[in-house]
C-alpha cells in the first residue's frame, strides 16, 4: 500500500512538473518571432556521462571542462558546416563513478536526443555505458578509461582515443629504458604500487609481462586500496625493497596521499615514474604539493607541447577557467572534435551514418603526441602513445620522447 | 621483512589509530547519550577539516591554533543538527533516524561541493614536513600532534563525564532520560550539549588530520565506517573503548597490510570485529556510557 502511494504522489508531481514546463515552452513559442526561431540554425546534443558528483567529482568536472570548451570554439569557428552550421549541444549525465548508474543515464542520454555520448573516465563505468550505446546504436567516444577490454569486445559504436593499458604500460617502459640509456644509468628492478581497481590491475600485468623485454625485473608488486585513508605500509613495503625504479599508478586523491607518505618516509630511487598516474603530472598536484613534487615523472597521456593548436588550447582553457589543462582533460577536449569532424563528413546526425564517419577518421590537425588519428577495426586509436613527463621547476614538462619534447629528462633523480 | 619497516608500520598504525579513535569518540558520545547512529559524522569531520584549512590558507591561522575556533564553530553546527533534524525525529524509529542521518551526510557532502568545489587541497604548513628519524623510522610530527590531540580530547571527554556537573547530567541522561527529567535535569539541552560536544570532537578530528590529509568533500567517507568498527570493536558508550578500539584498529591493518596481500589488508581487523559481536557483543569495555 505504502509504495503505491509513494508512486501516485510522485506521479502527481510529476505531472505538476510537466505542466509547469510545458507552459514555460508554450510561452517561449509566443514569446519569440517565428521568423527568428526559423533563422536559428538546428542544435546538435552532445552527450556526456562523468562522474560529476561523489568521490571522483573533481576529475569528472574537468572532463565536462575540457567538453565545453571544444564545443564552444567549434561553435564560434562555425558549428558543423555541412549541416547549416548547427551548433553542438552539451548534455550533461551524472555517473556519480557507479557503473550502476550508466544503463539508465544513457537511456536518459537517448531520449534527450543525444547523436553521439562522450565518458565515463572510470573504466567500470565505461564498460557498461558503451554496452548500451551499442544496444541503443549511438557512437559513443571515450573521454579517459584505459581497460583493453572497453575496445576488445567487437563492438562497432565504441571508439577509444587514448593509449589503453597496454600501450600505456609498453610505451612507458620503453621510453624508461631509453632514457635510462641515455644517461648511462644502469637500472634493473622495478617496485610497483598500483590501485587495486579496473584501473590498477590490468596495467599491473601488463607491466609484469613487459618488463623483462625492457631488461627490467619486477621485484615487488603492491596493489592498495584507493579509499584506505593510510597507505603507510604499503609506501614502507616499496621502500624497503629497495628497486632503482618506484612505479605507481592511481587516482588524483590516493596520488597525492602516496606520494606525500613517499617523502615522509624518504623512500630513496632513481626515479619515481607514475604509469597513467592520475596525479604525477596534474599541474594541480605541482601547484599543491609544491617543491616536494619536483622531478617525479609519470609515463601518461599527454598533448603534444609543441603544437600550435594545443598551445591555443591551453591558453583558451586558462581563459576560461582559470585553470591549468590537465593530461586528462585532452581527451573529452579531441572527443568532441573528432565527432564535429565525423558529423562534418557524414552530413547526418543518424547514428549509424555518423558510427561509418567515425570510422573512417584521419585527422592529423590534433593536439596528441602521435601522427594520423586513425581507429582500428576495433574502434581503438592505433598511434595513440604516452609520453614522459616530468615536474621541473614547478611545471609539468615532456621530456620524452624527443619529438615532442619541451624539456630534457633529470635522470636519475636526487630524492 | 627488515625490523625498520615492522617498526615503521606498527608506529604509525598506532598514530593513525589515535585519528581513528578520535572520530570515533565524538561518534560514541552520540551514540551512547541519544543512541543515534550518525551517519553525518563524516562530514562533520569534513567541516572541521575545511574550517581548519580555510583559517589557514586566508587568514594564516597557525593549523593547531585554528583547533580553538574550530571547537565552538562545530559544537554551533551540531546544536543547530541537533535542534533542526534530530530532535523532531528522537522517538522515530531506528531505522528512519539513520535515513535522516544518511541524508544530513549527502547534502552536507554536496554543499561542500557547491560551495568550495570538489578540488583536493593541500594545505601548507611549516610542520608538514617535518620529520623525525629514529634510525630508519620516520615520525612525522603532524601524525604524532594528531595522536597527542586524540589523547587529549579523549582524557578531558573522560574527566567531563565523569567530574563534571554537566558530565554527570549527560550520564544520568543517557541511562534514563525520564528519569533524569524527574529529577529536573533539562534532557532536550543535554542533548543539544552532547550533540554540540560530539560535533567538535569530529571537527577537532578534521582539524588534526588535516596537515596531512588531502581537503575535499567526500573525505570523510573514509573514516565514517572506520569509526563504527572502532566503537562497536571498542564498546558502544565508552571512551576509553573508543581510543584502544581506534588504535587496535589501526595496528591490525598495518599488521594485515604487512603480512597479507593487499587485497585482504583489512581481514585482520575485520575479523577482530566478528569475533567480538560473537562473543562479547558489548565491546571490549562495553556497558554504560563514561
Amino acid at each position: 500500500m505504502r509504495n503505491e502511494k509513494k508512486v501516485s504522489i510522485s506521479r502527481r508531481d510529476f505531472l505538476k512538473n510537466s505542466a509547469v514546463a510545458g507552459t514555460g515552452l508554450a510561452l517561449g513559442a509566443v514569446g519569440f518571432p517565428a521568423v527568428l526561431r526559423g533563422a536559428q540554425p538546428p542544435e546538435i546534443p552532445i552527450g556526456h556521462l562523468h562522474p560529476l558528483s561523489g568521490s571522483l567529482a573533481f576529475d569528472g568536472q574537468e572532463m565536462r571542462k575540457g567538453l565545453l570548451l571544444a564545443v564552444k570554439e567549434v561553435n564560434e569557428a562555425g558549428g558543423i558546416k555541412s549541416l547549416g552550421g548547427a551548433k553542438l549541444k552539451l548534455l550533461d549525465a551524472d555517473s556519480e563513478g557507479k557503473p550502476e548508474l550508466a544503463i539508465s543515464s544513457m537511456e536518459r542520454l537517448a531520449k534527450s536526443g543525444a547523436v553521439a555520448v562522450v565518458g565515463c573516465y572510470q573504466s567500470s563505468v565505461t564498460l557498461v555505458a558503451t554496452q548500451q550505446a551499442e544496444k541503443l546504436r549511438i557512437p559513443f567516444v571515450v573521454s579517459v578509461a584505459v581497460a583493453d577490454e572497453i575496445t576488445a569486445r567487437g563492438f562497432k559504436y565504441t571508439f577509444r582515443i587514448q593509449p589503453n593499458s597496454e600501450q600505456m604500460a609498453s610505451y612507458t617502459l620503453k621510453y624508461l629504458r631509453e632514457i635510462a640509456d641515455a644517461a648511462n644509468t644502469p637500472i634493473k628492478t622495478i617496485a610497483y604500487l598500483h590501485d587495486n581497481t579496473a584501473f590498477g590491475q590490468p596495467l599491473a600485468a601488463h607491466v609484469k609481462q613487459l618488463a623483462p623485454k625492457q631488461g627490467l625485473e619486477l621485484i615487488l608488486d603492491v596493489p592498495y586500496s584507493p579509499a584506505a585513508p593510510d597507505v603507510t605500509t604499503e609506501v614502507g613495503a616499496i621502500k624497503a625493497s629497495g628497486a632503482d625504479i618506484v612505479l605507481d599508478t592511481g587516482y588524483f586523491g590516493d596520488g597525492v596521499r602516496v606520494y606525500k607518505t613517499m617523502k615522509d618516509l624518504r623512500l630513496q630511487a632513481k626515479a619515481v615514474l607514475g604509469l597513467a598516474n592520475g596525479a604525477f603530472s596534474h599541474p594541480k598536484f605541482v601547484q599543491e604539493l609544491g617543491s616536494i613534487a619536483e622531478n617525479v615523472m609519470d609515463g601518461n597521456y599527454h598533448a603534444n607541447p609543441l603544437s600550435e593548436i594545443t598551445k591555443r588550447a591551453f591558453a583558451n582553457y586558462k581563459k576560461e577557467f582559470n585553470a591549468d589543462m590537465g593530461s586528462g582533460t585532452i581527451f573529452p577536449y579531441m572527443a568532441v572534435y573528432v565527432i564535429a569532424d565525423a558529423l562534418e563528413r557524414a552530413k547526418s546526425t543518424k547514428g549509424e551514418q555518423l558510427r561509418e564517419a567515425l570510422a573512417k577518421t584521419d585527422l592529423k590537425n590534433h593536439i596528441l603526441p602521435q601522427g594520423p588519428l586513425v581507429f582500428g577495426p576495433d574502434g581503438q586509436n592505433v598511434n595513440a602513445a604516452p609520453v614522459i613527463m616530468q615536474v621541473q621547476n614547478g611545471s609539468v614538462k615532456v621530456v620524452w620522447p624527443v619529438a615532442y619534447a619541451d624539456g630534457k629528462p633529470i635522470f636519475p633523480v636526487s630524492m | 621483512m627488515t625490523a625498520s619497516f615492522v617498526a615503521q608500520s606498527l608506529l604509525n598504525g598506532i598514530l593513525i589509530g589515535g585519528v581513528y579513535a578520535l572520530v570515533a569518540v565524538g561518534l560514541n558520545l552520540i551514540f551512547g547519550v541519544m543512541r543515534i547512529i550518525n551517519f553525518a559524522h563524516g562530514s562533520l569531520m569534513m567541516l572541521g577539516m575545511f574550517t581548519t584549512y580555510w583559517l589557514v590558507s586566508l587568514l594564516q591561522v597557525d593549523p593547531y591554533l585554528s583547533i580553538f575556533l574550530v571547537i565552538p564553530i562545530l559544537f554551533g553546527v551540531g546544536v543547530c543538527f541537533q535542534q533542526v533534524v534530530i530532535h523532531p525525529i528522537m522517538r522515530a524509529p531506528e531505522h528512519n533516524q539513520l535515513l535522516v542521518t544518511l541524508g544530513v551526510s549527502l547534502f552536507l557532502d554536496n554543499l561542500a561541493v557547491v560551495l568550495w568545489s570538489p578540488d583536493y587541497r593541500v594545505m601548507k604548513t611549516a610542520y608538514a614536513d617535518i620529520n623525525y628519524y629514529v634510525g630508519d623510522v620516520s615520525v612525522s610530527l603532524v601524525r604524532l600532534l594528531a595522536f597527542v590531540l586524540a589523547v587529549g580530547c579523549t582524557a578531558s571527554l573522560y574527566f567531563l563525564l565523569k567530574k563534571t556537573d554537566l558530565g554527570k547530567a549527560i550520564r544520568a541522561a543517557s541511562e534514563e532520560s525520564e528519569g533524569a527529567e524527574l529529577t529536573g535535569i533539562n534532557v532536550k539541552k543535554v542533548y543539544l550539549i552532547s550533540f554540540g560536544i560530539g560535533s567538535a570532537c569530529a571537527g577537532v578530528a578534521g582539524a588534526a588530520v588535516a596537515p596531512f590529509f588531502p581537503v575535499y568533500p567526500y573525505v570523510g567517507n573514509l573514516f565514517t565506517i572506520t569509526a563504527f568498527v572502532v566503537i562497536v570493536l571498542g564498546g558502544m558508550g565508552s571512551f576509553v573503548g573508543a581510543f584502544a578500539g581506534g588504535v587496535i584498529i589501526g595496528v591490525a591493518d598495518s599488521i594485515g597490510a604487512m603480512l597479507l596481500p593487499a587485497a585482504m589488508k583489512s581481514v585482520i581487523s575485520f575479523s577482530l570485529f566478528i569475533l567480538i559481536l560473537l562473543f562479547k557483543p558489548s565491546g571490549l569495555f562495553g556497558g554504560r556510557i563514561g
